[in-house]
């Protein structure tokens, strides 16, 4: 379970991240990304024909959360592409491995230039849900 | 830590101080361009945290900077300047922006408002016809990987040895249009990927190719110098380096995230990541950028080909030729020497959303700038004005040779989405006589004259101030946005 909140932000687009889980916590991040890139890209099934494993190591569970996040973007830019599907197979606080499923994507509607650290901070809460702000520079 | 107006000291009209013990770690005043009025809106978001932030990058000196079109970025405000002292200040991608490289550059036409009045509503579409915009969209040049390299590291000069563009443009090029520290082979080859098929292209967001006219001269001389009169039609185009900018500011963040710790760096915010100039990371970083910054130069030398194009379809020869008045950077970060504390010495300068804005006698600007300064070009929103400055003296001396970038956002995109239906919009610009050729409704709303600050306050606030003297002001005709 997770929910993504907009936030105000001059220019950009601020989220704020809560999940049950650091999975899900992961997992809310990339739904929030793609729901600005495309947001009705994933919501009929479709064969993807973009499978790809990716792996990521990073210093701490902020700058892990962040990477993953422009490792895809990175992958949607090369393949013009939308990646619906993930599988986390691996996750701990500074190591990722994940499977995506992707499809083709007839242009974006917003270009989403980075994924920022930006006030960032990934931290588990006294009642054990876990949260993050989140800013995409757009 | 939020800011209050009570925290600024005001030092002239148009010129505020955040003091050096406003937030722990600050090792430089900040100082904020506002005249009184723009303030409540610059104290509305969180520039100001921002910039005392930027006050603790190691080895700033004299102090963090904002231009009067501040407004909220992530890390750095838009419409910073931070020097750093050189060679083992930081360097920050944060301090120069995603798209690394993004500009303006004017083209002046020899025809008159008069002379294209009636053709305005084709105009815009043909211009929309071979400018591609918008998101994902390629253009009509692929390049090759060794020709990838040869962009990288020639840049504007690229697109002119293959037709796109002729040698006079580069003379009339915020460093002819090229930074000779770029090194190909310091770019990724996702961010390779990335610009393979987008030079000649705007992309989207608040990027546009803008017909406009002459609307008031404010400075003869210098308008004579620069060629501009009364009425004359002319064309700006505000863009960057694309998807291989936004990636190679993406490696070397990351980059810069792991070493950091070596060079024993804590920023106050992860997006202020920096490593020395003169680290290994640093000056990888900086190679890459300038390569990006070349990509930039040669991607707005390609649409102006384009423009060019478009121009000669409608007006045939009768049209004229499409002049480059200037191009200039406003995110960037570059080796400069200026005064401090009435000592020269060498700096690196971090202008993102700021302007470069020498003065006179700049031995880079061509002869006939010479006298005058250098062209300073500041694009409003699609349904006000823009205008053309001239870098001063007193920008050298007070703002490390820099000036505002635009009008600067004071609505969010959602705010102004909410506030502002997009098809009543054109047809309000179409009765004043502006065409507008966008991609979607959505763009129109977010980049509505409603987003943004009135951009004759931020022009008075920096001529006022003296970092830049008002020349010419433009009035749009036609915009073409993605």
């Amino acid at each position: 379970m997770y929910t993504i909140e907009h936030l105000a932000h001059t220019a950009d687009i601020r989220l704020h991240l809560r999940a049950d889980s650091r999975e899900d916590l992961f997992r809310a991040g990339f739904e929030a990304m793609n729901q600005i890139i495309k947001p009705d890209a994933c919501r009929k099934p479709c064969p993807c024909l973009f499978n790809q494993t990716i792996e990521v190591n990073s210093v701490d569970e902020t700058t892990l959360l962040i990477d993953f996040l422009s490792d895809v973007l990175t992958l949607c830019h090369e393949h013009k592409a939308v990646f619906c599907e993930l599988s986390l197979l691996e996750l701990n606080a500074n190591h990722l491995r994940a499977r995506l499923g992707g499809r083709p994507a007839n242009g974006f509607d917003e270009d989403i230039k980075a994924v920022t650290y930006h006030e960032a901070n990934v931290q588990q809460t006294d009642s054990g849900e876990w949260e993050t702000p989140l800013i995409f520079d757009i | 830590m939020s800011i209050d107006k009570g925290q600024l000291t005001k030092l002239e009209e148009y010129l505020w101080e955040l003091p050096r013990d406003t937030r722990p770690g600050m090792l430089v005043p900040a100082r904020v361009y506002a005249l009184e009025s723009l303030l409540d809106a610059i104290l509305n978001d969180r520039s100001l945290e921002q910039l005392a932030n930027v006050a603790t990058l190691p080895g700033i000196v004299k102090a963090s900077m904002v231009m009067p079109d501040v407004h909220e970025g992530y890390g750095f405000p838009i419409g910073g300047v931070a020097a750093t002292r050189y060679p083992d200040g930081a360097i920050s991608p944060g301090g120069i922006g995603y798209d690394i490289n993004c500009g303006v550059r004017l083209l002046v036409s020899t025809l008159s408002y008069n002379q294209v009045k009636a053709r305005m509503e084709e105009l815009s579409k043909e211009m929309y016809r071979q400018v591609p915009s918008g998101m994902g969209k390629g253009g009509f040049i692929q390049l090759s990987a060794k020709q990838m390299d040869e962009v990288l590291r020639k840049g504007a000069a690229w697109a002119v040895e293959e037709g796109y563009g002729s040698p006079e443009d580069l003379e009339y090029t915020e460093s002819h249009g090229c930074l000779p520290g770029a090194d190909p082979g310091k770019v990724s080859d996702q961010a390779k990927k990335r610009g393979r098929d987008q030079l000649g292209t705007i992309g989207s967001g608040n990027h546009f190719v803008e017909v406009g006219r002459v609307e008031k001269i404010f400075d003869e001389q210098a308008a004579e110098a620069y060629g501009l009169k009364p009425d004359q039609v002319t064309i700006l185009i505000h863009t960057g380096s694309r998807g291989l900018g936004h990636q190679v500011a993406t490696d070397y963040l990351r980059i810069m995230m792991s070493a950091m710790p070596r060079y024993g760096i804590q920023p106050p915010d992860r997006e202020l990541a920096c490593v020395p100039f003169n680290s290994p990371e640093g000056q990888d970083y900086f190679k890459a950028m300038c390569a990006a910054a070349n990509f930039a130069w040669c991607n707005r030398e390609v649409i102006s080909w384009e423009c060019r194009k478009a121009w000669a379809n409608i007006f045939g020869k009768k049209g004229g030729e499409l002049r480059l008045l200037y191009d200039v950077a406003h995110n960037i970060a570059k080796v400069e020497e200026h005064s401090v504390d009435g000592e020269k010495m060498k700096v690196i300068v971090h202008r993102k959303g700021a302007t470069r804005a020498f003065g006179p006698h700049f031995g880079e600007l061509p002869d006939p700038y010479r006298h005058i300064g250098q062209p300073v070009l500041i694009p409003g929103s699609m349904g006000t004005a823009s205008y053309v400055l001239a870098g001063t003296d007193e920008s050298m001396a007070s703002s490390f040779g820099s000036t505002c970038h635009g009008a600067g956002r004071r609505l969010s995109r959602r705010g102004a989405k909410k506030q502002v239906d997009a098809p009543r919009l054109l047809k309000e610009l179409k009765k004043q006589g502006i065409y507008v050729q966008a991609g979607s409704h959505r763009g129109v709303a977010e980049e509505a004259p409603i987003a943004y600050k009135d951009v004759n306050l931020v022009v008075e606030t920096v001529h006022q101030a003296g970092i830049a003297k008002k020349v010419a002001r433009l009035r749009p005709l036609g915009v073409v946005k993605g």
